[in-house]
């Protein structure tokens, strides 16, 4: 049975090839997102550990669980530390070093990459850190810096030369004096780097007087351990964690792979949708084959092949192919890393790059993922070849055995399964995460659900569109329409792959859509100033001191900066958002009241808050009554609640509750703001007045830009856009997939008509006519598709947006995306097309005729 | 009277050095308009490829086949298959109908896939004489064999063809169904004037034939007028012996 398996695949090379395809894609997703997760891991490892190479003891703030994010606030403690611990015993040396998020200007004054960070940090002893001057010096006086050599080389500076730098005080210029590398590094998995002297590195981060970790190196003969206990010891009571050097690398390498599981969870999902598109392309070839070999699998049974061995012939087959296209998938996976790389660079989100990791995991679940997948999916057909009774090798003219109905109770059953499940995710209280997973299992079982019910729909569907081709093609188009309906579990299951890629695609554009619109509403609705000021990148604060220099500007009336952050209060899930506002804030920000008024924001003083009323904290709390707050610097605040917002209120800011600008710098940490809002006096025409701050932001602070109304409109929509369009590129994986699926399906359906077409070529029919017949066929299976996956779309959009709207989220259908993903996806089923279409074209006649 | 189709020098070889097989070792002939012409002989003596070269299917290896007036070793692919839609008119012996289509859209077929309408009254007329007036819009899965024969037999008349070329088209059936195709066949000369030739095994359908081809080995080995069955009978004993 083994060899006859092995012939059958062997004689069918380019269906084989083809259901490979359906699971090389999704596995090739999957493991590229391991090696390149894997590989970023890896540089930033290397990296940690070089970094902590020399250093015995290091002492950070001490960070608060949940509220240590890459969205936290920069933590320091306070340079008199440095000393304390230098006059700990055993300690040889003690350095406090200072880092932080900086803007370094090209020599054409523009901002250096789009991506990868760039930092200000103070010059370190040598053997604390892994910087090495490969030209030049150390930088000496406040106004010299040295750069690492990637960034250096890259922009064409020279050493001698001037720079720019854009920190929390705005652009300063400096000479550069060195030139280093990081251990046999240029780069710093592509990050950018402006040494400092420490004085000039907390005055450029905005942290003067203040350290983010202090360094230390032991005496000869004192452990790392006892040098820790020690220095723990001389430190108690103060909010900072000591760690020996090991430990502390270890800690950042675990801290950056919490961040970056978010990306490969993101990235993984999207593979897990193509596998799962994959299955349904497998299943359905396996059900056609298994249809079309009945008789061979019926001689098989005469001569007396077991039902078991029937089953193993079908099931070894699927285990090859998914073994095969595992391992392709897997190389796949290694050239798709890169690839990753570069696709998120082209929408604007540069990753760090490294030689490729390739980790055992990274090959077992891969080979292990696509291989039972396909045997999965084979299963249910590899049943049905068991039962094909000995008898149907006599029959003629058999009917696929695919005609049997039941009555759709397990379909209808798993619906209900799928929907209770999204339901859960969305109206239960599990954490985020679990909510995701609730919410991508009732997906998924949806979709299942609605595959196995769309046979009954195809008829009416393909009449629907078949209807107006036949109009317009006449016979081709009758023919198209019937064929594909002759089998409507085929063409239900076809049209499903493409179904669930489509759903996906416009599930994500409603919401985009209706974000972008609620964004535009609130800021419509809220925003009463003639400007606001942000960084370029959409999400870097402002410099500090960008308010008092737009504030100067002749027509300026009032500022009102902005400043973001979490906490976390006992009783109330998550972390709320925290907005620091200043006391003029209802010049520039129209607030909709429950209870309160403008004055209760302009007093809020050191422990005034006002809460949304439809957060968490708005449940638990009336107006006068006290809550603690855990800051991100793990303070406890205890705050009085002085207002109610309405609903949604604040949200497009982030939620929440408000504190005044004090709170936040003090209690919160957060010394720069997100954004700040600026209203003119009218004392001038705002055009001049605008010039006026876009000069001063270009000169001053160009990480910077003031925005109109309109404008940050634009901009919150392009950024949301962007995003999208990342989505939709990674989301195109699986509708290549259900392609795949379809170009299968119809070189199988043309294999089976093979008699027929020869026919309508011997009476006349011409090759351009077969073609149209197998094109419009096409074009009704993936139209079949697209419309269920619309449809599941808006459905999809409608159920998750109604928690939303309590937050102000307004559900916008867009029209023209959705026709547009229609259009597209009937040409993606002309494309599909091509090749089965040529092969019917080609059929020879006399060999489709040949009478047997 | 004109010839409809001649064949000059046909050869058809298969295949090539020691494996190569003539199927067709020159065959000349020529078939008048009108006309009933069996051809006979055993398998594999090249029936169905002459029909194949003379239809425009199959391309001989040399000598030259003009259909109505067209000289078709000169045509592509698609000249050749506009011609065979417009000319010339199939039976084939598998019924090889569409089975997504209904008896009257499967017998309309040569006149939609040329775009053309067909006449209403021809056509009534047409699906009455094959008798599947009552059949019009029943899918040939419905159909019994006999039935669905006729209508491929109508579909082969219904664009007036130049010639019908019919290959063993009651190969499959029973006898009752079988006279009903061989009068049916007849009777679209009779009473409509047309040319068809057909390959058959059965001498009682070639004895209503007016002309009757005897093949073996790819030539022509008899070439007479018809007779009744045991003439035919005969002629076959003396081929074959
Ligand atoms: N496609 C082909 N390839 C090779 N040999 C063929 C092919 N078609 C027919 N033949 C051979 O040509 C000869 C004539 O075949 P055919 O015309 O089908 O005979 P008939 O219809 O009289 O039974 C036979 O020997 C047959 O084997
Ligand atoms: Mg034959």
């Amino acid at each position: 049975m083994t060899s006859l398996t092995l012939r059958n695949m062997a004689s069918r090379k380019l269906r084989t090839a083809l259901t490979s395809i359906a699971i090389i894609l999704g596995v090739a997703m999957i493991s590229g997102t391991f090696v390149l997760t894997d590989t970023i891991n890896k540089s930033f490892d290397d990296i940690f550990q070089a970094g902590n190479q020399g250093i015995d003891v290091a002492v950070t703030p001490k960070t608060v669980a949940g509220l240590d994010g890459i969205d936290g606030p920069q933590l320091s403690m306070p340079q008199t530390l440095v000393k304390q611990v230098a006059a700990v015993d055993g300690v040889a040396v003690a350095e406090g070093s200072v880092s932080g998020q900086v803007s370094i200007r090209s020599p054409e004054g523009k901002a250096i990459s789009k991506g990868p960070p760039n930092f200000a940090s103070s010059v370190a002893d040598e053997r604390f850190t892994a910087f090495r001057y490969t030209e030049g010096r150390a930088p000496s006086t406040p106004r010299e810096v040295a750069l690492d050599a990637s960034t250096f080389d890259k922009q064409g500076f020279r050493l001698g030369g001037p720079v720019t730098v854009v920190g929390a005080q705005g652009a300063t210029r400096y000479t550069i004096t060195g030139v280093v590398r990081f251990g046999d590094e240029n780069s710093l998995a592509g990050a950018s780097f402006a040494l400092m002297t420490t004085p000039e590195a907390q005055r450029a981060t905005g942290q003067a007087g203040r350290v983010n970790e202090i360094d230390v190196a032991g005496d000869d003969g004192v452990s790392p351990a006892e040098l820790k206990s020690r220095v723990a010891t001389a430190l108690r009571g103060e909010r900072v964690t000591v760690r020996t050097g090991q430990e502390n690398a270890d800690k950042q390498s675990e801290d950056l792979k919490k961040n970056l599981s978010f990306l490969r969870t993101a990235l993984l999902v999207f593979g897990g949708i193509a596998v799962f598109v994959g299955a349904f392309v497998i299943y359905n070839t396996f059900s056609i084959t298994v249809a079309q070999r009945t008789r061979e699998l019926a001689l098989l049974r005469t001569l007396g092949a077991s039902r078991g061995q029937v089953l193993r012939s079908v099931a070894l087959e699927a285990a090859i192919i998914g073994l095969a296209a595992s391992i392709v998938g897997l190389i796949g996976g290694l050239l798709l890393a890169p690839g990753l790389t570069q696709l998120f660079s082209a929408f604007g989100f540069d990753l760090p790059s490294g030689g490729s990791v390739v980790q055992a995991r990274t090959i077992i679940v891969a080979l292990l993922v696509g291989t039972l997948v396909t045997i999965l999916a084979s299963l249910a057909p590899a049943l049905r070849a068991t039962r094909v009774a000995p008898v149907a090798a006599m029959r003629e003219g058999l009917s696929e055995g695919e005609g049997r109905r039941r009555r759709p109770y397990f379909a209808t059953l798993l619906l209900v399964v799928g929907v209770v499940l999204l339901c859960l995710g969305l109206f239960g209280n599990g954490s985020g995460g679990q909510a995701a997973t609730l919410l991508g299992l009732g997906a998924a079982v949806v979709f299942l659900a609605v595959a196995l019910l769309s046979p009954r729909l195809v008829k009416p569907l393909a009449a629907g569109i078949g209807r107006p081709l036949q109009g317009i093609f006449g016979l081709s188009g009758l023919l198209a329409r019937e064929n594909a309906t002759r089998n409507p579990a085929r063409t239900a299951v076809t049209a499903a792959a493409l179904m669930i890629g489509v759903a996906l695609v416009a599930f994500v554009s409603i919401f985009a859509a209706g974000l972008t619109g609620s964004v535009d509403a609130t800021v419509d609705k809220s925003f009463t100033g003639d400007l606001t000021v942000m960084a370029t990148d959409g999400f870097s604060p402002v410099p500090e001191g960008a308010q008092a220099a737009v504030a100067k500007v002749p027509g300026v009336g009032d500022t009102t900066a902005f400043r973001f952050s979490r906490g976390k209060v006992r009783g109330v899930s998550g972390t709320p958002a925290v907005v620091g506002v200043d006391p003029s804030v209802a010049r520039t920000y129209k607030t909709t009241w429950k209870e309160g008024d403008n004055d209760v924001l302009a007093n809020l003083g050191a422990d005034g808050a006002v809460v949304d009323a439809g957060s968490g904290l708005g449940d638990k709390y009336k107006v006068g009554d006290r809550f603690t707050v855990t800051t991100p610097t793990g303070k406890q605040v205890t705050f009085t609640v002085r207002g109610l917002v309405d609903e949604g209120d604040f949200g497009v800011l982030g939620g929440g509750m408000v504190v005044s600008t004090q709170a936040v710098v003090e209690d919160f940490g957060v010394r720069q703001p997100g954004m700040i809002a600026v209203k003119f006096d009218g004392s001038r025409p705002a055009p001049e007045v605008r010039k006026e701050v876009d000069t001063l932001l270009e000169r001053q602070f160009p990480n910077a830009e003031a925005q109109t109304k309109e404008e940050l409109k634009k901009s919150q929509s392009d950024q949301i856009n962007q995003l999208l369009g990342l989505i939709y590129a990674l989301l195109a994986l699986s509708v290549i997939v259900s392609l795949f699926g379809i170009v299968n399906t119809l070189a199988l359906s043309v294999f089976e008509r093979t008699r027929e077409l020869g026919m309508l070529r011997a009476i006349g029919t011409t090759r351009r006519q077969v073609r149209r017949i197998v094109r419009l066929e096409a074009v009704i299976t993936s139209l079949i598709g697209a419309s269920l996956g619309v449809v599941l779309g808006v459905l999809f959009a409608l159920l998750v947006s109604r928690p939303l709207e309590e937050e102000g989220f307004v559900l916008t259908f867009p029209i023209v995306t959705l026709l547009i993903l229609l259009v597209l996806s009937a040409l993606a089923g002309i494309v599909a097309a091509i090749m089965p279409a040529r092969r019917a074209s080609k059929l020879d006649v006399l060999e489709a005729l040949a009478y047997e | 009277m004109p010839d409809i189709v001649t064949a000059t020098d046909l050869t058809r070889r298969y295949g090539e050095g020691e494996a190569a097989v003539d199927a067709l070792a020159g065959v000349t002939v020529a078939f008048p308009a009108g006309g009933l012409t069996a051809i006979m002989g055993p398998s594999g003596s090249g029936k169905s490829t002459l029909m194949h070269c003379l239809a425009g299917l199959d391309t001989p290896t040399s000598g030259s086949v003009t259909l109505d007036g067209v000289e078709l070793s000169g045509l592509g692919d698609k000249e050749l298959t506009e011609l065979r839609r417009d000319r010339v008119g199939f039976v084939f012996q598998a019924f090889n109908l569409l089975p997504v289509l209904t008896a009257e859209e499967n017998i309309t077929l040569p006149l939609t896939l040329a775009g053309r309408k067909p006449d209403q009254a021809w056509l009534d007329q047409l699906i009455e004489t094959v008798g599947l007036t009552d059949r019009r819009t029943h899918r040939p899965a419905e159909l019994s064999g006999g039935q669905q024969q006729r209508v491929a037999v109508a579909r082969a008349l219904v664009h007036k063809p130049a010639v019908v070329f019919a290959d063993e088209p009651t190969g499959n059936l029973d006898s009752n169904s079988s006279e009903e195709i061989q009068r049916l066949l007849r009777q679209s000369v009779d009473d409509l004037g047309q040319t068809v030739i057909m390959v058959t095994h059965d001498a009682h359908a070639a004895s209503i034939a007016d002309r009757l081809l005897v093949l073996a080995d790819g030539r022509i080995v008899h070439d007479a007028p018809a007779g009744d069955a045991d003439a035919v009978f005969e002629v076959m004993r003396g081929v074959t012996a």
